[in-house]
């Protein structure tokens, strides 16, 4: 059967180079298109998923990670003191302005990062490729990222700059940190942080972080956390989950970059069902001799299906090395597309109900085919 | 070919030729009350092992309609169809392609061969698609292409072929799965005299050595030199029967 299905796709070569065309922009599309929502997503929870904490812990109503309302430090204390908490960092995340190398102020999201003396921090800036970040809790001390140059027009260790106008010092340069709100992130001590963000009060607080006790379950901490007034705590995995459905939802991207992808299989179904429909007309005499003598339907069907799947695993590998491509691409615009097995066999079998659904009209076709009308002329 | 060396071997025996399909008083009506018309009433039809008959007569005459209720492609609204001993002008869709699998290869004046296959994986593709348990259809195929004397044009495709040998190509196709009967729905038709008379040869070859039956619908009068039995088919009847009585 393969064979068979393989020559009758091959032997018009233009035809078979349309439908692999067709099958490979559609897992190009749903790759390329799942995979930016993917990489927007782990960019939005991209600070949450970084941290070692069991808990986060915020004030009580505030859907955005981002734009999350700070609360005074007895919160802090609160939290702490609260039974199985082995350990408590504060966080503070807002928005400055930042001086820029060329001059001018460009908004920024400060991660201000408790910093215990003999503790490594729950929350530290991760992919380090230049400078000391344990220079962190050094007055001043900020860490950028690298590929947020274009932004900021700073590249250097030891480059000195202000943030509201207070001075800062670039110690450590990071690749790959960026935000969803596409402001540059900025590390920084929290009391360099409540400096720059001096509008919160001096004890503004907007996470705390909770390393639990060992042997203690972290959904009972949470429990015993969400009993004080005005707080809610969230395991990590929950806190990332929120903050990619907060922006997955309430900016529509998700709909958007799934739109898109539906319509990639569409266009992939469209082409593959005409291909092989009008493959099927063209050999509809030969099919109706091989029924006239004694071919099964099945065995009839089973050639067009492996015309389906030919047109599928080809345009799976193509499609593929199409998205990889586009992702090298989209890396120098600082768009991370994320591409992972889970999506390539999701998409795989996306691909081949594609093409199987495609040659429905073609199975039909040959199903209802009399043989007895191989004898009419 | 072993079971058609058994017929072979049952002729050379001198027995009397073996009835491999019979119509009785078979009929077909299209259509119903006032609009009603029939494509064949009344026929009756033995087809033989080792014998050749040609049906003939005028378009529309019926001559399709009989060869495709022969070949179980179309079911009779009357009579019956008598095949491996029994009636099976009744039977299902469910039941039909293993019958005819078994019974019949179908030769057409078209060839319709698949283009992109070649001569030998066209009748293997044949072969396996009537019966996916072949133990070796391209053995089987080779086989068939040396009996109708194609060796040599095995791995060329149709487009490379001349009609006669899409033809023969065609006829091995047919043979595949060792069927008795053939049915040539005007194999001749779209060749030139020289070629369709040998393609003839080929089909009476089949017949007087192998033990197929063979039937063939044509226009073609100078092919009844071929034939042992000449059906003459007229507004949906048959009108004569020629040649061997049984």
């Amino acid at each position: 059967m393969w064979t068979l299905a393989r020559k009758l796709l091959l032997h018009d070569r233009l035809r078979f180079a349309v439908a692999i065309a067709g099958v490979s922009v559609s897992v190009m599309l749903v790759l390329v298109q799942v995979g930016l929502y993917f990489g927007f997503m782990d960019t939005a929870s991209s600070i949450i998923d970084a941290s070692s904490a069991d808990l986060w812990v915020g004030k009580s109503g505030s859907e955005s990670f981002e734009f999350a309302a700070p609360f005074d430090e007895r919160a802090y204390y609160k939290v702490a003191s609260v039974p199985g908490v082995k350990r408590a960092e504060r966080v503070l995340i807002n928005f400055a302005q930042f001086k820029l190398g060329t001059g001018g102020d460009l908004g920024v999201q400060i991660v201000g990062i408790d910093h215990v003396p003999g503790e490594p921090p729950m929350l530290a800036p991760w992919n380090v490729i230049a400078g000391d970040p344990s220079r962190l809790p050094e007055a001043g001390a900020i860490v950028i990222d690298k590929s947020e140059y274009a932004k900021l027009k700073i590249d250097t260790v030891g480059t000195q700059t202000e943030i509201s106008g207070v001075h800062a010092q670039v110690v450590a340069l990071t690749q790959g940190i960026r935000s969803f709100t596409t402001s540059p992130i900025v590390f920084t001590d929290l009391r360099s942080a409540r400096s720059y963000l001096r509008g919160l009060g001096d004890d503004a607080v907007t996470y705390v972080l909770v390393k639990c006790e060992p042997g203690v379950s972290p959904a009972l901490v949470k429990a015993r956390i969400n009993a004080i007034p005005h707080l809610s705590a969230y395991t990590t995995s929950e806190m990332s989950q929120r903050t990619r459905m907060y922006w997955s939802t309430r900016t529509g991207v998700g709909a958007g970059f799934f739109t898109t992808a539906v319509l990639g299989i569409i266009v992939g179904f469209v082409v593959v069902g005409q291909i092989l429909y009008s493959g099927t007309l063209q050999y509809l005499r030969e099919y109706g001799t091989l029924k006239a003598m004694g071919a099964k339907n099945s065995a009839v069907v089973r050639v067009i299906l492996s015309q389906a799947m030919i047109s599928a695993a080809l345009g799976m590998v193509i499609g593929s090395v199409l998205a990889v491509g586009m992702k090298s691409a989209m890396a120098h615009a600082n768009l991370s597309v994320a591409l992972f097995p889970g999506l390539y066999v999701a998409t795989l079998f996306i691909t081949i109900a594609m093409c199987s659904l495609a040659s429905l009209l073609s199975i039909v076709k040959v199903l209802r085919l009399d043989p007895a009308s191989v004898f009419k002329g | 070919m072993e079971s058609a060396l058994a017929f072979s071997d049952t002729l050379a025996l001198g027995a009397a030729p073996q009835s491999l399909a019979r119509l009785v008083g078979t009929g077909k009506i299209y259509g119903t009350g006032e609009t009603a018309v029939a494509a064949l009433s009344d026929a009756t039809l033995d087809i033989r092992a080792g014998e050749v008959t040609l049906i003939e007569g005028p378009s529309g005459s019926g001559k399709t309609t009989l060869i495709s209720i022969l070949g179980l492609l179309l079911k009779p609204t009357s009579g019956e169809v008598w095949l491996e001993g029994q009636n099976v002008a009744g039977f299902g869709e469910r039941q039909l392609p293993g019958l005819r699998a078994r019974n019949f290869g179908f030769v057409f004046q078209g060839f319709n061969l698949f283009p992109a296959l070649t001569a030998l994986e066209n009748v293997a593709m044949a072969i396996q698609m009537k019966d996916p348990r072949a133990k070796d259809p391209r053995g089987e195929a080779k086989r068939l292409l040396e009996l109708v004397d194609l060796s040599p044009r095995a791995h060329h495709l149709p487009a490379d072929l001349s009609g006669g040998q899409k033809q023969r190509v065609a006829i091995a196709r047919a043979l595949g799965g060792n069927p008795p009967i053939l049915v040539g729905d005007e194999p001749t038709a779209a060749l030139d005299t020289k070629t369709a008379l040998s393609v003839m040869e080929l089909l009476r070859e089949l017949a007087s050595s192998h033990g197929r039956a063979v039937v063939v619908v044509t226009h073609d009068p100078r092919l009844e030199r071929f034939a042992d039995r000449v059906v003459r088919v007229e507004d949906g009847r048959i009108s004569s029967i020629e040649g061997k009585v049984s």
